[in-house]
């Protein structure tokens, strides 16, 4: 037994020696009773001490959580029972009552009870409630080790050194204690004397069974949850398992493995196993049904004093010599894996299931694994192999084997795998279509081996490895306790390594180019040559992770489900309240497999990592379109957006004007600044502003800010800097009015205006100044007012030298009428995509209702289609095989030739396999297409249909480079590509039918729109000739080819006419006006009939043939559709009608029914003879039967073949 | 033990060089060689130099060298050079004087092929004693002469002494791709396993998977592997051609200047040359036509 297999250590933690364990049946959480006298609370899954309770005196070995209220129990050597509140922290009450050690300690399931077993020799049952003691059972005659109530009846258990297990009835303790609801005189009675026999102390608990069988002091005991078993542990080394009913009770069966003292020991809370640990360093698993071992798990230097079970989860819980360690016994992750939309797990029933992703069902059972390994430990790994439906399975049991089993094609219920391949090997997975690779980590090799679980080759990986994960095509991803290495099978070596520690599982993004490395608290994410992109860490356990098809990693913690983007940005998607593991998101939907691997789908909000997803991307428009369409707000993003130095994207989710402005003034979008500091108008913004705009050289909004803030000298240098002296003068007048010199002087400087100057200084009476200004600028005449005024003379005056008077310079530049060149930046991309967005999103408007008017268009097509005559004689399609040449013989024998000489090519069998004109000329056989063709539609004339021939011809052969030193091997593409019989293979067709009459004809429609008829016409010509040689699906599908071929023709003839119309000259005025006529006739789509009849009744106008025009101007009015059109022929209509007569005579009849010759381009009235044209249908006046048809330019006219073949 | 095997010490160099990856086999450290591989490995390299153009320096290099395997090498490089006839003269005398070596089977058996002597090609190489390359050879050469049943049948049997090896599952993924049908897919398989590892990948292998998709009818994918070879080589001529192919099955109109970069890499292509002889032949065919009343 391999001490390894299946131990899973959740936590550990180092103390003292650990002497009472309890779980807390909801929280994480564990209670720790040690040696040293201290109680500790541990958070096991975040590895936390979360509390420290320390007030016994001495070692407490006896430790429970209250099943529903905050508080524990525990009982320790100072023979003390305390309850403390954990919530409160402290210690509520002590019941002292025990004479020596308390042993254990144990909450009643539902009565306010605890039962405690110590070393002098009694067991007492206590409520806590009233803090009382209840009852004290005696008989045991040496320590009470161990005692616990019954999960459900009135029963207690107790063990004891006297080498004895006891079962005590406590039902009459509960009588005696039930509330007193309504008591009859008699009850209360019989209570008192119940209370009176209490004294002896027999009736409340009585000894029920008194279990021997230990020759040695039993340690623990403890009942089964459901079952009526007891399992006991003593120093005998025992196990010892004991059945009782109502009468008696007895030993069923020992496990024997322990070597020393066995000191605890519990049944499995789901599973039919015995837990029990031992001073032997060991915990052992038993099998309750056979009493055998099933697993050992040991320690090197603890002996284990006590062993615990969590009620509800799969978790266990030793305390050692040197602490506690937590663990499960087996993986509670199901195996599985994904294929597309399918999903492949095991149950835990192991049973192969499938779960389709898209419709959201299960699959009955595929396929039962009830044979694979040990029933107690489930298969680890499953990989899927879809090209063989074959799956993968290991398992950890017997040291590790896979099994290699095809899926049966539908699931039949439990069908046991019956055709399986199994060997040894810790990891199996398929690295191709036929291959899988085993790693055996003992030997240290892996193995490729083939479907036959033959081994192809074997090499040694890298030292240490682990675990194996699939690496890409040919390659493995090879585990190594510190590194991964991305290993090359065909060249046998590494190519790339990254030191990562411990990791778990790999997961690939959907599109293999990246990689999710998990380990216990780390996610790298490498390319797929195994660079390092990004990495992050989890304070708490990874549990899985899948990736988004955007390329986003969504992985799931024990109680999150996180995102990570590439570049390490993360977050938190959602909580969850039990442990998933995802296996793939889609949209808003995470799919996951819960711990009893069922498939389960759990709601997210994708917006916010699909937005950050987006910045990274600069796909501004996904961008837009989540700020449109979704609630993506508040502070994180804002703060993420600012953080990655996105402020103008940030500034577009913003309301508030304080932070607009703030953000606005970061990403220097001034627009929004002056909007925002107008609507909060604060001095402080305004400063702040005025700083920005005059660092953008914005001085008409620096000059707003001044103004609202009455900054004058600001404002006024402003204004001198811009040479704005209109505005200067204007704040010289404000400072005037203001009295406010210094400014008035300042201007009257910046403006040069020296009598404005003197002016102040003598209203301030500073006459020396004024005398010196006006004496330095010349101004005598001041001057002397200045020493009247003052009643002094010039020569009292002790002047100094004057220098050149100061002008300020004149402004070259009208600065002040727009703005300096700004800073740039001022539109962000993401801003410039908003705007861009807004005209893309009207263009698609439009494109939206054009799309409308082609469908409309489209329908009238296909309208006009099923009008097109469908008199075609039928009976004709089915003749013209008598051309085929016997193929059957020539096949054959190539089939029994043996020896050497050549044999004839795919292409020759296309020949012989089809009727088909096309097929002959794909398979090179033109001569016999061409006879085809001439008997079937009478084609004389094949120069046109070169073009068509080669590309055919080269469609249908592909070069596959082969050995050095040779040509290319040539093969033949087929149409039939799930064929293989040789008598049955058809070349492929370039340009069929739907690709003729999406893409030629429709670009035939635009040209015709566009009025680029000479460019048109040979793209109709040309679908005549691609429908010509070519090949339909079904009948229905010839019908439409006749359709098409139909339409061409007449938008050839159409299109000729007008050609022709052009090509005259101008004096042959009647012509033109009958040719532009007989353009309105052919049966082309309505809206491009409209634009020849507009062509046709604007020309009669000009040339006044009103009575013409005006039947022109009736048919459009008929046919409806563009407004403008309208109009212009409802007012052409009025103006015939004042004067209905033609001044050029011409050959058209408007109420005759005609058609058009094709050669002659006249009409061909109703009930005349003509011929026609045996492939297009274009008519022609008999004279010009024989010539070659004008409209596809290779039928003979008149010549009536077979039909035209499309269909074998 | 057969030095190409699973074990041997030539398995990497062989699979580069059957896996188009020349510059690869031309790096190839052969130092560390022992004595008895040293001279296959340097005819793998000769060989490949001759298929990366440098025939010339092949020929230089072996000049004088009496060793069959480096004559044979010296024929190859002859063909490779245009002087068919005298490619072929060599590897006649060489079938005579030696023809139980394997490299000269092979060669020979190329050069033979090449200048459209089938039949002596598998006779020389019909005398082969396991040799993978051999049996490539023999199974192309059949399916050249479309004697797919012939083909399938040697590789049928290859399969049995050698099934995993990278000759067998190449020259099996030939005959799937004329034989069509389920087979497709497979090769299909074999070539996207080669061509998408890195390790394995080149502008043979990620063409011939183009090829394997376009004969699926997956045009879409097709066009992003040959895209891919013509990121690697813009000058292959097998990607063009199978390019210009593709180009007729979807429709798109950018004909011209791939024929012409076609013609200037190599104007004897098959596809080119066959496009002519039907050209010629379209014209004669056509001629025997007129309407009855020239208009």
């Amino acid at each position: 037994m391999q001490a390894s297999s299946g131990m899973l250590t959740k936590f550990e933690s180092k103390s003292s020696r650990a002497k009472g364990i309890a779980f807390h049946p909801k929280r994480p959480w564990i209670l720790v009773s040690l040696h040293s006298s201290t109680i500790q609370l541990w958070d096991y899954r975040m590895g936390t001490l979360i509390d420290r309770f320390e007030e016994h005196d001495g070692p407490v070995r006896g430790v429970d959580f209250h099943k529903t209220q905050p508080l524990f129990v525990s009982g320790g050597d100072d023979y003390k029972i305390k309850v403390w509140s954990y919530q409160t922290r402290r210690c509520l009450f002590t019941l002292n009552g025990h004479l020596d050690y308390i042993r254990t300690v144990f909450f009643h399931h539902e009565l306010p009870w605890i039962v405690s077993a110590s070393d002098d020799q009694t067991i007492r049952i206590w409520n806590w409630q009233n803090r009382s003691l209840l009852c004290t059972m005696t008989g045991h005659n040496h320590y009470a080790m161990c005692a616990q109530f019954h999960p459900k009846e009135d029963l207690v258990v107790s063990a004891s050194l006297d080498q004895s297990v006891r079962v005590w009835d406590i039902s009459g303790l509960r009588k005696k204690h039930s509330a007193p609801t309504s008591m009859s005189f008699e009850d209360q009675v019989n209570r008192a004397n119940q209370n009176q026999t209490d004294m002896f102390g027999n009736t409340d608990a009585v000894v029920k069974f008194v279990l021997e069988g230990h020759d040695r002091g039993v340690n623990w005991v403890a009942f089964h949850p459901t079952m009526p078993l007891i399992v006991s542990a003593g120093d005998d080394r025992l196990i010892k398992l004991w059945r009782m009913s109502e009468t008696k009770a007895w030993e069923v069966d020992t496990c024997r493995g322990h070597f020393a003292n066995a000191s605890g020991c519990l049944f499995h809370p789901h599973q039919d196993l015995i837990l029990s640990a031992g001073e032997d360093k060991t915990i052992r698993v038993w099998d309750l049904n056979k009493r055998t071992a099933v697993h050992t798990f040991k320690r090197e230097n603890d002996r284990f004093w006590v062993i615990a079970a969590h009620p509800e989860i799969n978790l266990f819980a030793a305390g050692h010599d040197n602490g506690v360690m937590v663990f499960k016994l087996e993986r509670e992750r199901p195996a599985s894996t994904v294929y597309q939309n399918q999903l492949f797990y095991i149950t835990k029933e192991k049973h192969v299931k499938s779960y389709d992703f898209q419709k959201n069902v299960e699959s009955p059972t595929l396929l039962s694994l009830k044979k694979l390994g040990s029933p107690w430990v489930p298969p680890r790994t499953l990989s899927y192999n879809p090209s063989e439906r074959a799956v993968l399975v290991t398992t950890p049991a017997d040291g590790g084997s896979y099994e290699l089993i095809n899926l049966p094609r539908e699931g039949s219920g439990a069908t046991d795998a019956t055709d399986s391949r199994r060997g040894q090997g810790n990891s199996a997975i398929f690295v191709a279509r036929n291959r899988f690779a085993v790693l055996n980590t003992s030997s240290q090799t892996v193995d490729i081996k083939d479907l036959q679980n033959n081994t192809t080759r074997s090499f040694k990986p890298p030292v240490g490895t682990s675990d194996i994960y699939f690496g890409g095509t040919g390659n493995l991803l090879i585990i190594t306790p510190t590194a991964v290495h991305l290993y090359d099978i065909q060249q046998k070596k590494t190519t790339a390594e990254l030191a990562v520690n411990g990791v778990k599982y790999v997961v690939w993004s959907n599109d293999g180019l990246y990689a999710a490395l998990l380990s216990k608290h780390n996610v790298t994410i490498v390319s797929k040559t195994l660079e390092q992109i990004s990495t992050l860490h989890e304070t708490i356990r990874i549990k899985s992770a899948t990736w988004d098809d955007a390329g986003v990693l969504l992985y799931s913690t024990l109680n999150h489900v996180k995102y990570t983007l590439l570049n390490g940005d993360n977050g938190i998607v959602r909580t969850l309240d039990q442990t998933v593991y995802l296996v793939r998101v889609k949209g808003r939907n995470v799919y996951c497999l819960d711990r009893s691997a069922k498939p389960k789908i759990l709601q997210i909000d994708p917006t916010e990592y699909r937005f950050k997803l987006a910045l990274v991307k600069r796909n501004y428009e996904e961008m837009l379109h989540i700020i449109q369409n979704s609630s993506l707000v508040g502070q994180s993003i804002i703060a993420y957006l600012q953080k990655k130095g996105y402020p103008e994207i940030a500034l577009q989710f913003v309301q508030d004007p304080t932070t607009r402005f703030e953000l606005a003034i970061e990403c220097g979008n001034l627009e929004v600044a002056v909007e925002m500091a107008k609507q909060l108008d604060r001095p402080k913004l305004w400063t702040r502003l005025s700083t920005e705009a005059l660092a953008h050289g914005n001085h008409s909004i620096v000059e707003m800010c001044y103004q609202k803030l009455k900054n004058f000298d600001k404002l006024s240098f402003l204004y001198l800097t811009t040479g704005d002296e209109a505005k200067l003068s204007r704040m010289a007048k404000i400072a005037e009015h203001r009295g406010d010199f210094t400014s008035r002087f300042q201007n009257a400087l910046y403006l040069g205006e020296v009598e404005d100057r003197i002016q102040m200084f003598k209203e301030i009476d500073l006459y020396p100044l004024a005398y010196m200004t006006a004496k330095s600028h010349g101004l005598e005449e001041e001057c002397q007012s200045i020493l009247e005024a003052t009643g002094l003379t010039e020569d009292q005056l002790n002047l100094p030298t004057f220098g050149e008077p100061l002008a300020p310079p004149k402004p070259v530049v009208p600065t002040f009428k727009a703005n300096w060149p700004t800073k740039a930046t001022s539109q962000s991309v993401f801003e410039k995509a908003l705007l861009g967005q807004m005209e893309g999103l009207s263009l698609e408007d439009e494109t939206a209702v054009n799309g409308a008017g082609e469908e409309a268009e489209e329908a009238t097509m296909g309208d006009a289609l099923i009008e097109g005559d469908e008199d075609e004689d039928a009976a004709g399609w089915d003749m013209g095989e008598d051309i085929v040449p016997e193929a059957e013989e020539g096949f054959v024998n190539v089939e029994t030739a043996d020896t050497g000489g050549a044999g004839s090519s795919e292409a020759d069998l296309w020949a012989r396999n089809s009727p088909l004109a096309v097929d002959h000329v794909a398979g090179g056989s033109f001569e016999t297409a061409m006879q085809l063709l001439n008997r079937q539609v009478g084609a004389v004339n094949f120069v046109p249909l070169k073009p068509r021939f080669l590309e055919v011809y080269q469609a249908s052969k592909t070069y596959l480079p082969a050995s050095a030193g040779l040509p290319p091997l040539i093969n033949y593409v087929r149409r039939t590509v799930e064929e293989s019989d040789p008598r049955k293979v058809l070349p492929i067709i370039p340009r069929d039918l739907e690709h003729l009459a999406s893409n030629d004809l429709q670009l035939g429609y635009k040209l015709m729109k566009e009025n680029n008829l000479k460019d048109g016409l040979p793209v109709f010509r040309n679908i005549l000739h691609s429908v010509l040689i070519n090949a339909v699906g079904s009948d229905s599908e010839v019908a439409e080819a006749k359709k098409l071929i139909n339409s061409a023709a007449e938008y050839t003839l159409a299109m000729s006419i007008e050609l022709q119309r052009r090509s005259l000259d101008p004096s042959e005025l009647q012509r033109t006006l009958e040719l532009a006529a007989y353009f309105t006739i052919p049966k082309i789509q309505v809206p491009h009939r409209q634009l020849a009849l507009l062509n046709a009744m604007n020309l009669s106008m000009r040339n006044k043939n009103y009575n013409t025009a005006l039947s022109f101007a009736n048919r459009i009015l008929a046919n409806g559709g563009s407004p403008k059109i309208l109009e212009t022929a409802r007012r052409a209509k009025t103006q015939c009608e004042r004067n209905p007569n033609d001044a050029v005579e011409i050959e058209f009849d408007q109420f005759a029914e005609f058609e058009v010759c094709a050669a002659s381009f006249t009409p061909i009235y109703s009930g005349t003879a003509y011929e026609e044209c045996a492939f297009d249908g274009s008519k022609y006046h008999t004279k010009y039967k024989g010539t070659v048809c004008t409209v596809c330019q290779v039928c003979e006219v008149g010549k009536h073949g077979s039909g035209l073949k499309l269909f074998g | 033990m057969d030095p190409y095997s699973a074990e041997g010490e030539l398995i990497n160099i062989h699979n580069h060089f059957h896996q188009g990856q020349y510059t690869e086999v031309v790096d190839f450290d052969v130092s560390s060689l022992s004595a008895e591989n040293a001279l296959p490995a340097r005819v793998l390299q000769l060989r490949a130099r001759i298929a990366l153009g440098q025939a010339e320096d092949v020929l230089a290099d072996v000049q004088g060298e009496k060793e069959p395997e480096l004559e044979a090498v010296s024929a190859l490089a002859e063909q490779a050079l245009g002087n068919n006839d005298k490619a072929v003269e060599i590897v006649e005398s060489l079938a005579q004087s030696a023809g139980d070596n394997a490299t000269v089977q092979i060669l020979g058996g190329t050069v033979l092929a090449a200048a459209g002597k089938s039949e002596d090609a598998l006779a020389l190489l019909g005398k082969h004693e396991g040799s993978l390359d051999a049996v490539a050879l023999i199974v192309q050469i059949h399916l050249q002469n479309n004697r797919n049943d012939l083909a399938l049948k040697a590789v049928t049997e290859a399969r049995r002494w050698a099934q995993d090896s990278l000759l067998v599952n190449l020259a099996e993924s030939w005959v799937g791709l004329r034989l069509g049908g389920e087979r497709y897919q497979q090769a299909f398989y074999v070539f996207e396993e080669l061509a998408q590892a890195p390790a394995t990948s080149s502008v043979r292998t990620l063409v011939s998977q183009a090829v394997a998709e376009l004969h699926l009818g997956r045009t879409e994918e097709a066009q992003a592997a040959l895209d891919q070879a013509l990121k690697k080589d813009p000058g292959y001529t097998e990607a063009i051609a199978n390019l210009l192919v593709l180009n007729v099955i979807t429709g798109s109109k950018t004909q011209q200047e791939l024929t012409s970069s076609l013609v200037q890499a190599n104007p004897e292509h098959p596809l080119l040359t066959d496009l002519n002889e039907k050209s010629e032949l379209f014209d004669k065919a056509a001629s025997k036509y007129s309407a009855k009343v020239s208009a």
